[in-house]
């Protein structure tokens, strides 16, 4: 049976710089208390991978890196409904996971196993740094706008599961 | 793959190697059909962690140290308590310990997990990687992202986290998990000693390269159980054994302009840390289920075989397994987390069994707790002479093989050893050449 809950998931280190935003976001998602959405934060990408299972929508939030300045936010639907994501997509993300298994990765693993919900939505925050201590003060600045966009694309996907 | 002519050889280039962790390269030049030179080379940047400790609180490693590496941080945590807690003539409790073996058989249990299936399983099932894997073996997949969710448990339970514990501390640790937070990894933990025991099976069944090197292996020993989290001697296949105290006695770091990574040297020679090391040197102490299910797969009580590193990986998670469970169930409540440890001048060595072999910390202190000089020497940059000695013997023994196979022959030789080169990026530039 689906879950009716949309699941949010912040990824990614918080000792790492930059990496800590999708915690940073997911904190602020939480302190919402919306209704039907459950918020959880990771670190381990590969964890994503059994977390969606039986979650009809997800909402991810990471940090990426893709050249453009820092606190770009980038949206991205990367659901069962859409197409496969390029091989290396995402993998530059913070540590990009252990041994480069990030987002990309537990994205197509997940939808190779059956276990990627139909809808979901990445929330990319363009990082400056992955060096270990605090977020830069570039993303800090877009921290309030990353948490509307993420909540404006939550409340879109909760209302796919009405 | 692309091919290129350069100073007149032949030279093959794989940019983006995946499954190895860090920035890292291999050099293999090749004169008249022999191999004329090997190089591993390690271009990332090395991080100066032990001159950024300097200065700081002898408290500091654990959470300092842990942060070199995300897939290893309980080595780093245990190697550099040990360090400080010899320093300081403190000797922690027994349930302390047992909590560091807990802890570290996390470790243990998310890192061979991670590379047996995700990063080493798909070279000998002939995939490029695990998501073309996971469309033909979902099952092995699926087992394997079980038994990695066991670890991150367990990590978090006990650490606090599931990358980078922050639980840790010299003289133990800030609290103690409760028998009910243990017994509810339970049901998962016996799960996954059986899938690690179903999966030691399952890797015995594919097909290895023959090739058997005589390196020097080296290993830590305890008198009472196969070494993790701690030792109270090094020993080696040459026959000596020394008190931990005294490995700086018996190694010696140098530098090779190919690599940032400091190479080392054991009594003079190339040696060998890891799974097949602790497998070779402490059979005798696996579990009665483990060494069963080792010599039921074919392995002897030894192993001289790189390739066949993932079987013994297979067995040593099987291992984790039955040590988390067997600490679990004698877990009591009420005991202290930590002893009190107070600085004093001195210098000392602590080290551990990290999932890819002998890690090593010495630190000098001064008498009121501040590092006056720190040494820090993880498994992989031990490890790079014997990776370059697989190479050479695997580029000679394969070289009738087309550009392309023996490149990828060489990729498998680099990742029996699960090189850990950094949690930073991840590019690994393969070159060979051929004139």
């Amino acid at each position: 049976m689906t879950d009716k809950n949309v699941l949010v998931v912040g990824l990614g280190s918080p000792d790492r710089g930059d990496d800590a935003v999708g915690a940073a976001v997911a904190a602020r998602l939480e302190e919402m208390a919306l209704d039907r959405v459950d918020v959880v934060t990771r670190e381990d990408p590969t964890q994503l991978v059994q977390l969606w299972e039986g979650h009809g929508a997800a909402l991810v939030i990471d940090a990426v890196m893709s050249g453009r300045p820092p606190g770009t936010l980038h949206i991205r639907e990367v659901g069962d409904a859409g197409e496969p994501l390029p091989t290396h997509a995402f993998t530059a993300a913070g540590r990009g996971g252990s041994h480069a298994f990030g987002l990309a990765g537990a994205v197509e693993l997940a939808r190779t196993l059956g276990t990627l919900p139909t809808h979901v939505t990445v929330v990319g925050v363009e990082a400056g740094t992955f060096d270990h201590g605090p977020m830069s003060p570039e993303v800090e600045a877009k921290l309030d706008d990353a948490v509307k966009t993420a909540a404006a694309e939550l409340l879109e996907l909760r209302k796919e599961l009405e | 793959m692309t091919h290129q002519l350069k100073d007149g050889g032949q030279v093959m280039h794989v940019g983006m190697l995946a499954r190895v962790e860090g920035e890292g390269g291999m050099h293999i030049e090749f004169e008249d059909g022999r191999v004329k030179d090997v190089k591993l080379n390690i271009f990332e940047p090395p991080r100066f962690y032990e001159g950024f400790l300097r200065g700081r609180k002898f408290t500091e490693p654990p959470d300092i140290t842990a942060r070199i590496c995300g897939i290893c941080p309980v080595a780093y945590q245990s190697a550099s308590t040990e360090a400080m807690e010899a320093i300081c003539g403190v000797t922690t409790t027994p349930e302390i310990q047992l909590m560091r073996r807990l802890l570290y058989c996390g470790e243990w249990i998310e890192s061979h997990a991670l590379h047996i299936f995700m990063l080493h399983a798909p070279d000998f099932l002939g995939y490029e990687s695990v998501l073309e894997m996971a469309k033909d073996h979902p099952d092995v997949v699926q087992m394997a992202l079980r038994l990695k969710k066991a670890g991150n448990d367990l990590m978090t339970v006990v650490g606090g986290r599931a990358i980078h514990p922050v639980n840790v501390k010299v003289g133990g640790f800030y609290r103690m998990p409760t028998v009910a937070e243990l017994q509810r990894l339970r049901p998962d933990l016996e799960r996954g000693r059986d899938d690690a025991l179903a999966a030691v099976a399952l890797v015995a069944g594919f097909d290895f390269p023959d090739m058997e090197q005589d390196y020097t292996y080296v290993a830590l020993r305890h008198p009472d159980w196969y070494p993790l989290e701690r030792g109270t001697e090094v020993v080696a296949t040459s026959g000596v054994r020394f008190p931990v105290a005294e490995i700086p006695d018996h190694v010696e770091e140098f530098h090779v302009a190919h690599s940032n990574a400091l190479h080392a040297r054991f009594d003079g020679g190339t040696y060998f840390v890891g799974p097949l090391a602790r497998y070779t040197l402490c059979f005798d102490q696996l579990s009665p289920a483990t060494q069963e299910a080792a010599l039921a797969a074919g392995l002897g009580e030894t192993c001289r075989n790189p390739f066949k590193s993932i079987i013994v990986r297979a067995v040593e998670l099987a291992y984790a397994f039955e040590e988390a469970l067997r600490i679990v169930d004698g877990w009591r409540d009420g005991l202290a987390a930590s002893v009190p440890v107070a600085p004093r001048a001195g210098e000392g060595v602590g080290a551990s069994e990290a999932p890819r072999g002998l890690i090593w910390h010495r630190y000098r202190i001064s008498e009121d707790g501040i590092i006056e000089d720190a040494q820090i020497v993880p498994p992989t940059s031990q490890n790079q002479a014997s990776i370059e000695a697989d190479l050479r013997t695997a580029a000679e023994k394969w070289t009738h093989l087309d550009d392309h196979a023996l490149t990828h022959r060489c990729e498998e030789a680099i990742r029996n050893y699960d090189p850990c080169i950094s949690c930073a990026t991840h590019f690994l530039d393969l070159r060979v050449k051929r004139s």
